[in-house]
């Protein structure tokens, strides 16, 4: 469960995310969209507790992010858009090392169906630098989810994955979000949201234009109309700026 | 075609030249270039083109033997550079191209109209740049050293001449290098042919030396100069002077006396740099595919740089087992950076090597102490302990990094784990602190086996003991608040530190920003000293008179790690709430 409320992240003068408030429940996956520079990202690290919120509050799994960040990351997992890997760990190696961090027992087990589950099970005594962008993801990914968490961010997670990898990770998500686990996710890509998100959020310059499932947030946009592509929808929300 | 290839060159040049202006409105660009330059004006500019009125410089003042002491430290590392450079090019694995080119240039460049002479011509027309800049300061450091002789153009003309020749030369043998695998030579014949070559060279010259020379008498070697001149006079003559001619040639210009004879040296220089420039321009040779492979490996290193992944004396990355096992369930997860930085070292930094250092230390101290006369020989020992531990306590820290300033690239990962700050912070100190910590306490203990203490009726057993232990104590935590201040700068000026290590970054403002982080952490160690240094006075002071000094040394011990350990934990603490609302993003914004 991710509790929002009044969320604000400034930068001196300039305000990237304002006054946001929503609710994703067990088994949701909200889709944050946007023009570039909108905030997602930033409104993603906040949540994450990468970085301080100027203002409001966000509740991971019932813990407070400012106040009980480290009750609030045990549950948490943050996918960033490029995998920031160790150069000289391993796969399994990165795995055991998050195993420590997150204190999670008998891992070893774990990591290896994990690793199956990925298809880099063969890799796991191989550098990142001996890895192709996509197996970088995998293993970004297993890091993520080795300590089972019940709450996910994943910030652009299709970039630079190849079809077949796009379709594994659309089948990952929603099948950890019929788990029970909460999801958000930003994307520029609108067809992820159509097939993946239960939920969208539609951001512009820092502020909320739009929430809601996604038959909401289309016929508020649809005008009455019928057959309005989601394209065309966030077209109308954002104004067809990123300004 | 050739005006195009120096417009890019020029243009590029410009545009560089603009771009760090540009970037002096930043203050961190600003202070960095007026230290930078204050630096270059006081260590060599004002020295060199200002003459000494009333007051001799050092240099001027010294005796041309004392002057040739750091001739010969700088000289003698820069010949064989020059050396090693020429032999590595002629041993040179298959895919070494000879001319390097940027995966811009390789672009752009390769499939444009221009012949492969053109493309030679680019590159030594680029490679002048850091020629002429590098004879520039060459000649600046060079015209401090009367013994040297000569002038200030003498020796920026003789320097050009030097590392021209010596980058045609290298060149060169890469093109030939290339046309003999062409010709079907394989990799170990031609290794095997160079390394003879080289071998017989050497023997040939040891045979003719032994053959023909007057062994060194003790006047020859009374000093370094004489040693030199006895050298000298040995290749002068026979068939020594015509195998080292070629290298007499080149060097001749920028060790001349004055201008005539600079003048005379000059003539057969330039035939012999012309002879290599033609030897290049002709040799009709296939680069491109080994240029490409270049170009992306250097932009690969670049784009390491550039993010902070590039450390000296890092170890190369090759999958490893973990230096020591690490259970996931119970242990403190600040072990887990230990362990993970720790794999990131060179694999002989490890308890194993300690121990066996040791085990040697206190074999060899022990067996130079029942040898005739052990007194000379262990105090070399001494001498070296002391001035490694010396080495390792001011210059430790900076090559010691693997520490939040190589993870800071990691930071949204590392902050998002489910750790406090000081957590973060403490683990990722752990592996420098380590390193540093097991290397001093190995110089400690070299220096106690090996220390001869003087005649001192104060300088009792039990007080070498009890100041022996009292180092061993504080050694750890004096690394520990030396490798907190440049982490606490990556967390406080993360922008400031990410643009002093990038080592593709160059310039003069880099340079001051280099200088003002070392004198910064200088600033910062002795005022965090401070407070435990004046204790530990006061303590003994006291103490001594009441108690004895084996027992104050040994309760001011005490006092300094309590003080030491309550500055490194609030230093901890601290840092780390400042840590978890670090946005490196914004940060590094420009």
């Amino acid at each position: 469960m991710i509790e929002v409320t009044g969320l604000a992240k400034r930068y001196g003068t300039f305000t990237a995310v304002k006054d946001l408030s929503f609710a994703v429940r067990p088994g949701e996956v909200l889709g944050l969209v946007g023009p570039n520079g909108a905030g997602k990202t930033t409104t993603l690290r906040c949540l994450a507790g990468i970085i301080p919120a100027s203002a409001g509050t966000a509740r991971i799994a019932g813990h407070d992010i400012a106040t009980d960040p480290v009750a609030a990351k045990r549950t948490l997992a943050f996918f960033p858009d490029e995998p920031r890997l160790f150069d000289y760990l391993t796969v399994r190696q990165h795995l055991a090392f998050v195993a420590r961090i997150y204190g999670v027992t008998h891992h070893e087990a774990l990591a290896q169906s994990l690793l199956e589950e990925l298809e880099i099970a063969d890799k796991a005594d191989e550098l990142p630098g001996a890895l192709s962008r996509g197996m970088k993801q995998k293993l970004a990914i297993a890091c993520g989810l080795l300590h089972s968490p019940s709450v996910m961010f994943f910030d652009e997670p299709l970039t630079g994955l190849d079809p077949l990898g796009i379709r594994r990770m659309k089948d990952s998500i929603l099948a950890r979000a019929r788990a029970g686990a909460t999801i958000v996710l930003s994307s520029h890509l609108l067809h992820l949201l159509e097939e993946v998100c239960s939920h969208v959020l539609i951001l512009k310059k820092g502020e909320k234009i739009a929430d809601g499932t996604l038959a909401d947030v289309s016929a508020r946009f649809a005008n009455g109309e019928a057959n309005v592509s989601l394209e065309e929808i966030f077209i109308r929300a954002t104004g067809g700026t990123e300004s | 075609m050739l005006g195009a290839l120096l417009y890019l060159r020029l243009t590029s040049l410009r545009n560089l030249l603009r771009m760090r202006l540009l970037r002096l409105k930043q203050p961190k660009y600003l202070v960095g270039a007026i230290v930078g330059a204050a630096y270059f004006w006081f260590f060599f500019l004002r020295r060199a083109f200002i003459p000494p009125v009333n007051s001799p410089s050092m240099a001027h003042g010294m005796s041309p033997e004392l002057q040739t002491l750091p001739m010969m430290f700088l000289a003698l590392p820069l010949v064989i550079l020059g050396l090693k450079r020429v032999i590595e090019a002629w041993l040179a694995p298959d895919d070494k191209p000879g001319l390097a080119f940027t995966e811009a240039e390789v672009a752009f460049l390769f499939p444009a109209p221009l012949t492969r002479r053109m493309l030679v011509h680019f590159k030594l027309l680029g490679s002048q740049v850091t020629i002429l800049f590098s004879s520039l300061l060459i000649g600046l450091v060079a015209t401090r050293w009367v013994a040297l002789g000569g002038n200030y153009p003498q020796h920026v003309v003789g320097a050009w001449v030097i590392f021209s020749t010596l980058n045609l030369h290298i060149t060169g043998a890469a093109f030939t290098v290339k046309r003999l695998i062409d010709g079907g030579v394989s990799k170990a014949r031609r290794q095997a042919a160079v390394t003879a070559i080289i071998l017989g060279f050497l023997a040939l010259a040891a045979f003719v030396a032994w053959q023909t020379a007057t062994p060194p008498t003790a006047a020859d070697t009374a000093s370094p100069l004489r040693l030199i001149a006895y050298a000298t006079h040995l290749t002068d003559t026979g068939v020594l002077y015509w195998l080292v001619l070629p290298f007499k040639i080149v060097l001749r210009p920028f060790l001349a006396d004055d201008t005539a004879e600079f003048l005379r040296a000059l003539g057969p220089a330039l035939l012999l740099l012309a002879a290599h420039y033609v030897w290049v321009v002709r040799a009709e040779t296939t680069f491109e595919e080994a240029s490409i492979a270049l170009a992306e490996k250097r932009t690969a290193q670049l784009a390491a740089m550039r993010e902070g992944k590039y450390r000296l004396g890092a170890a190369p990355a090759k999958a490893r087992p973990g230096p020591f096992r690490l259970n996931a369930a119970g242990g403190r997860p600040e072990l887990a950076f230990l362990w993970k930085n720790l794999l990131s070292t060179n694999s002989y930094l490890r308890p194993r090597t300690a121990f066996i250092t040791a085990f040697i230390i206190v074999v060899g101290c022990n067996w130079l102490a029942i040898q005739p006369r052990p007194q000379p020989k262990l105090l070399v020992v001494t001498i070296i302990a002391g001035i490694t531990a010396g080495y390792i306590a001011f210059l430790g820290p900076q090559f010691a990094r693997q520490d939040l300033r190589s993870d800071l690239v990691h930071a949204d990962i590392l902050k998002s784990y489910p750790l406090h700050g000081w957590q973060v912070l403490l683990g990722e100190l752990l592996t420098p602190l380590a390193i540093l910590t097991s290397m001093l306490w190995l110089a400690l203990l070299a220096f106690a086996l090996s220390f001869e203490p003087p005649n001192l009726p104060w300088l009792t057993p039990g007080l070498r003991l009890v100041g022996i232990g009292a180092s061993a104590l504080v050694i750890p935590l004096l690394c520990a608040l030396q490798l907190l201040i440049p982490n606490a700068a990556a967390v406080l000026f993360p922008g400031w530190m990410q643009a002093t290590r990038h080592r593709g970054e160059r310039g003069i403002e880099m340079l001051g920003q280099r200088i003002i982080f070392v004198f910064g952490q200088l600033f910062v160690i002795v005022i965090a000293l401070l407070p435990a240094v004046l204790g530990a006075g006061i303590l003994i002071f006291v103490l001594q008179w009441l108690v004895g000094l084996v027992v104050a040394v040994a309760i001011t011990t005490i006092a300094v790690v309590v003080i030491l350990g309550a500055e490194i934990a609030c230093g901890l603490w601290w840092l780390g709430q400042r840590f978890e609302r670090l946005d490196l993003a914004a940060e590094l914004r420009p």
